[in-house]
This record gives structure tokens, sequence and C-alpha cells, in this order.
């Protein structure tokens, strides 16, 4: 009798042992993780896999939207008070520099022990991580140790499309301009190439790959600034001139919506592309008449030999002040995972991951996934990872924006931009 | 002891909600805006340094001018002509519903409606243009310096015209009718009619409409951020649209609140003047 009570007592605490071996506790359920988006269709594949979630974990996640700029203003508000308002949140990846300098956010591996994936790209780890990995690092964050901070939900990276109907895939920028040769017809109309030209934001994502392809950099590796070089004069006077002499009239003012029109309604053959602009827009039938007629490829290479697609994801992260850090952190491995990555790309999200953006059976489904692993593999270019990126974007889009338009010449709007960078830079305290 | 209570809700209000954020601005602009340390007028001498500034402040100035003369001599001209020509009610509040429409409408909606209709390719003004045969090739209004002023300007008089319309008329309905057929039984043609009996009652009226669009098209930002950002360059980059920059793009407060009391002097300057102009009509 003593003996198998004995028995008992052994299996009893081996099986305590295991289960607490097995897998680290969770604390209770939260009645719900409050997470902070971005209003708009990158949250279209968020909402699609919430249900599963909820339907596998029992903790409902409550969605809050604020359009592009007030997320930034509310999140910020929010880290400053140390206020547990939300538990997740997505944040564009220029943001970053700002949210790891501040320290708002959990370091993910030293706090919950993340371990990388060979399944995702470097680079998706390289954005997450602060201060930054490769590149020039701001004065201040120097000498502090590197952590991940934040891993990719919404994979957005540029890439090239072109009428796979018209034009071969181009590889390089001659490339581009003998297929718009020889499609370029403005009385059918049948435009060669359309940019995406309007003042700030806009026509920097559509020239940074331009400038970086032929060999230009805003910055050198001690945030010296380097753009007044010939490599940015001609890849300037490249996208002014001679992409422009193939574009619609009035690109100075085209942002997302009008390229994606003219690509929509066959009006033009060729130009950069967000995977946003292709779900929504351009492989829409309902609104599209080139669906199934687009090809997708890397940025084109320039004289300098380097395809320089530019990055632009939205990135998932916790902030400090949360609750309910681990189980908000269990929803990041949930969202990223491998078997959430394909309910989430069909539901209209933007995967990031190998596996996924490589399967043929979504490359079927999804023509543009291959370029956007091409892209993700390049590795991609950021924007420079500093938080006076959105001055520097000010500055730059306003004459880039004034050569597209005619005001000043590629050598004046390179020589002032690089000379008002300069002057921000100093007084942020980049040169000491 | 009653007075100053009765008063103090007021002037609590006004401490909170003025007084308190112009003191709070003139701190910011006296220091430095990443540490903190005070550095005297260094901000407000940067602005005479910084050609951008005078550029987006050449810019306020055409755009402030031509909109006050646009709206305010189309709106006089159309209170006039409705006054004079149109008598029967129903045609009357069918004008005023008409004229309503523009005003209540959100800028920003104001400024997509525009950004539809200015297209070079699609929009109806070029395609109407081109029917008309009055042009061969598409005018890129929104990307050329000239014409997207044009086009900013456009939206502002669309949507306050009918504002100084609807002043001007209600200043003509007070015009006495006995001094008005006495001036024409003495010979008083249209312009005359206008100049010596009309203006007069509209004077103190149009003072007010000065004051109120000076101070609108002077703050103006939310349609022209829409419809050009600012751009082509910086070519409708107004002081609205720089000081957002600065403080929104550049953190630079200290700069921007520099900048924004350079702004209130001229402004005061301006309403100064015309309170002065103002309080004589009146008193005549």
């Amino acid at each position: 009798m003593r003996r198998t009570w004995l028995v008992w007592l052994v299996v009893g605490l081996l099986l305590l042992t295991s289960t607490g071996l097995a897998a680290p506790q969770l604390p209770p359920k939260p009645a719900e993780l409050t997470m902070a988006v971005v209003a708009g269709g990158e949250t279209k594949g968020l909402k699609a896999i919430l249900p599963i979630w909820q339907r596998e974990k029992g903790v409902r996640v409550k969605l809050v939207e604020f359009p592009y700029p007030a997320l930034y203003e509310k999140l910020v508000t929010a880290f400053q008070a140390n206020a547990a308002t939300f538990d997740l949140l997505i944040a564009d990846d220029p943001w970053m520099p700002k949210f790891g300098s501040e320290q708002w956010l959990v370091p993910l591996d030293s706090t919950f022990g993340y371990v990388r994936d060979p399944d995702i790209f470097p680079v998706v780890y390289d954005l997450g991580s602060w201060p930054p990995p490769r590149g020039p690092v701001p004065p201040d964050e120097r000498g502090k140790s590197r952590h991940l901070y934040a891993i990719t939900l919404v994979g957005n990276v540029e890439f090239f499309m072109y009428r796979k109907d018209l034009v071969p895939a181009p590889a390089s920028w001659n490339a581009v301009i003998a297929n718009a040769k020889k499609v370029h017809n403005p009385s059918r109309p049948l435009y060669g190439y359309v940019i995406r030209g309007a003042k700030g934001n806009p026509v920097v994502s559509e020239f940074t790959p331009v400038l970086l392809s032929y060999g230009g950099r805003i910055f050198d590796d001690n945030w010296k600034v380097v753009l007044n070089s010939k490599q940015a004069v001609d890849a300037l006077t490249f996208f002014a001139k001679e992409l422009k002499r193939y574009s619609p009239p009035g690109v100075a003012n085209y942002d997302a919506a009008e390229r994606a029109r003219e690509i929509a309604t066959g009006r033009a053959a060729q130009g950069f592309i967000w995977p946003a602009e292709i779900t929504d827009i351009v492989e829409n039938p309902s609104v599209s008449k080139v669906v199934g007629k687009m090809g997708y490829t890397l940025a084109p290479r320039g004289p300098g030999g380097k395809h320089a697609p530019l990055i632009g994801n939205w990135l998932l992260a916790i902030p400090k002040g949360s609750k309910n850090q681990r189980w908000a952190y269990e929803f990041i491995l949930w969202a990223t995972s491998a078997k959430v990555q394909r309910p989430y790309a069909e539901g209209g999200g933007i995967p990031f991951r190998r596996s996924v953006l490589l399967n043929p059976a979504m490359n079927k489904k999804f023509p543009f996934f291959k370029a956007m692993a091409d892209s993700l593999a390049a590795p991609p270019e950021w924007r420079p990872r500093t938080d006076q990126w959105f001055a520097v974007e000010a500055i730059l889009g306003t004459h880039v924006n004034a050569a597209l338009a005619g005001i000043e010449t590629p050598q004046q709007a390179i020589a002032r931009s690089a000379s008002e960078i300069e002057k921000h830079m100093r007084e942020a305290g980049y040169y000491r | 002891m009653t007075p100053y209570l009765l008063v103090a809700p007021p002037v609590l209000l006004l401490a909170a909600l003025v007084i308190y954020p112009l003191v709070y601005n003139v701190v910011l602009s006296l220091r430095n805006y990443r540490t903190g340390e005070f550095v005297g007028l260094h901000n407000f001498a940067r602005a005479f340094d910084d050609p951008l500034f005078f550029a987006s402040l050449r810019a306020t100035g055409v755009y402030v001018s031509w909109a006050l003369a646009t709206e305010i001599l189309l709106g006089l001209a159309l209170a006039l002509l409705v006054h004079r020509t149109i008598r029967s009610g129903w045609a009357r509040t069918l004008i005023y519903v008409l004229f309503f429409i523009p005003m209540v409408t959100p800028p920003v909606v104001a400024g997509v409606i525009a950004r539809l209709m200015y297209s070079p390719n699609y929009g109806v003004i070029n395609v109407a243009l081109a029917k008309l045969g009055l042009i061969d090739t598409e005018i890129l209004w929104l990307s050329e310096p000239g014409t997207a002023m044009f086009a900013v300007l456009s939206v502002d008089v669309w949507q306050w015209m009918p504002f100084v319309f609807l002043v001007c008329f209600a200043g003509l309905q007070s015009v006495p009718m006995d001094t008005v057929e006495a001036a024409r039984v003495d010979g008083a043609g249209g312009w005359r009619l206008f100049r010596h009996v009309e203006l007069p009652y509209l004077r103190s009226l149009l003072m007010l409409v000065v004051v109120f669009r000076f101070t609108d098209t002077f703050r103006v930002f939310d349609h022209v951020q829409v419809l050009t950002g600012g751009g082509p360059g910086a070519s409708t980059e107004f002081l609205s649209l720089y000081l957002y920059r600065i403080a929104f793009k550049f953190f630079n407060l200290s700069y921007a609140a520099a900048l924004s009391l350079f702004v209130l002097a001229v402004a005061s300057v301006a309403f100064a003047v015309l309170g002065r102009y103002l309080g004589k009509e009146v008193g005549e």
C-alpha cells in the first residue's frame, strides 16, 4: 500500500515537472489585448487572422485605428506617459530610430529569448533592431547594446512593374528606357513610364532607389552629408529628364493613387510599385484593365550595378507600458509564424516569410510575391536610421520635386538639398 | 468681491486658453529645441537668415492679396446683381442655399474634389476647355508654379466668395428704399447709385469681411495640403505649411514658436490698421 502511494507520488511529480519543462508558464489570459494600428489597407491581413487567433487562444485583440500621422502622435504620447494604453502596436519602420533610442519598446530577445528563424529574411531583423546593425549609427546611440525590438508584420518593399505583354523585364535603367522608347505613344495614349512625383515622401520614395542605384548616398558612415556628388546629379538628371520624358504630363503632382490609376487603365507601361497598390488596384479585376498583363521584378540596377529597392515595413512591437507583455509576445510569435502567414496573405496581408513568398501555389495567386522575395533578399535599402529622417525627406522631397517640375536644375536641387540637410543635421547635434 | 467673482470665469478661461499658450510659446521660442537651454533671440535672428521663410511669406502675400481681392470684388458684384435683378423670394432662397454649400464643405473635401477636377489627363476642367476649343494641350494645373497658385486660389474663392456675397447682400437689404428712389429721381445711374448710396452702407460690413477673410487666408492649410502639398517645389508652401514642416517634420518647436510669433506680429499690425480704419468708419 505504502509502495503504491510512493509510485503515484513519483509519477505525479514527474508529470508536474515535465509539464513545467515543456513550456514556460503563460500568465493568466487577459480579457483582451489592445493594439494600435494605422487605418488603411495595411491592416487587411491582420483583420483576416484575428478571428483565428481568438478561436485558438481565447483572447480578443481590439484594434484601435488611427490615420498615419495621428498614430505616431498617439504612440509617442502614450510612451512618454508610460501608459498601459496599448499592449501591441504596428509602427512604420522609419519610426524605429525614435522608438529605439528612447527605449520605449520591450526587447524581444533579452526579455523573452526570441530565437531568429532562417525562414525570415535577415533584413526584417535588421529593421527591428536598435541601434542599427549596419550603416551609420546616430551619435548618442553609439555603444548601446543592440536588441531586437520589433518584427515585421507588413512586408512592404518597393519593386518594379512592367507590362509583360508589351515589353521584357528590365534589369537595368538602360533597359527601362529601351522599353519606354518601344511603347511610348502619347497620342494613344500609352506612356513608357510613370513617376510618383508629388512633393515630400512620394517623390523621395521614387527617387531614392534611382539615387542609390547610381552609387549616390545622402550620408556617409559618420553622418557627413555626401549627397552633393556627380552620382547624385546624374541620378537626378536621369530621373527628372529622361524618365520624365516618357511619363504622363503632370507627374510632379502624382501620388500613389495617380500612378496606380495610370497603370490600371493601361495608360502607362512601367514604374515602381508597392504591394498594397497591386492587390488594391493593379491586379483588382473590378477596377483594372491590366489584370494578368503585369510582370513584377527587382528594382532596376543603375550604372553602379546595384539594385536598390526601398523597404517600408510595418513592424509589430510591445510598448514597455503594457501590462500584458507576455501575451502580446505570444501574439507576435503566432502572427508571424509560417502557419499563420498563409491565411494572412490570402486575407489581403503583405507577408514577409521566404517559404510563403516563394511558394508556387501562392505565386500563382499573387504574381508579385517572387519579386518581393528577390527585393527582400537584395537586400533592400532602408531610409537612413535617424530620427531626423522626416526632416531630411521634407528637404530632399521639396528640391527633387522642384527639379521634376522644371523649377530647379538637377545641380541646383542636389546642391540645395545637401546644404539644407547639413544645416539641419548640425542643429540636430550630429556634428560636434 | 462680487464683481471679481463674476469676471473670474471668463478671465480664467482666457488665461487657460490664450494667455498660457502664448506665454509658453514665447518661452519655447527663447530656448534650444533639443537641449532646452536659453538661447535668447537666436531663433528670431535665424528667421532673417532663412530664405525658405521669406519664400513662404512671399507666397502667402500673393495668396492673401489675390484671394481677398477676388472674393470681395466677385462677392460684391454678385450681391449687387442679385439685389438689383432678382425679386422673386423663392429664387433668392435657392441662391442662398446654393451659396451655402461651398461654405459647409470641409476644406479637405474641397481639396480632394479640386484635385480630381484639376487632374491633367481626365480632370473635368481640362476636358471642358478642350471641348470648347480653348486649349490644344493639357494644362498642368498642379505641377507648374503659376497654375498651382491659381488652382489653390480658385478653391478658396469657390468656398469663401459666397460668404462675402451673403454679407454684402444682407447689407444691401438695409439700404432704405426711399433713399434709393430719391437718388434715382435725381438721375443717379447704376454706378453712381452704388458709389454714393449703397457703398456707404456697406463700408463697415466690407471691413469686417476683410478682417475675417484676411485671418482665414493668412492661415490657410487644409485644401492646399491636399491639392499641392506646398508644391511644386515650394511655390505654394504658405506660412502655415512651412510652420507645419518646421514643427512636425523637423520637430524644431522652438524655431516654429519664433516664426509663429513673427506671424502674430505681422497679423497684429494688419489688424491694428484695419481696426483703426474700421473704428473710424463705425464712428462716422
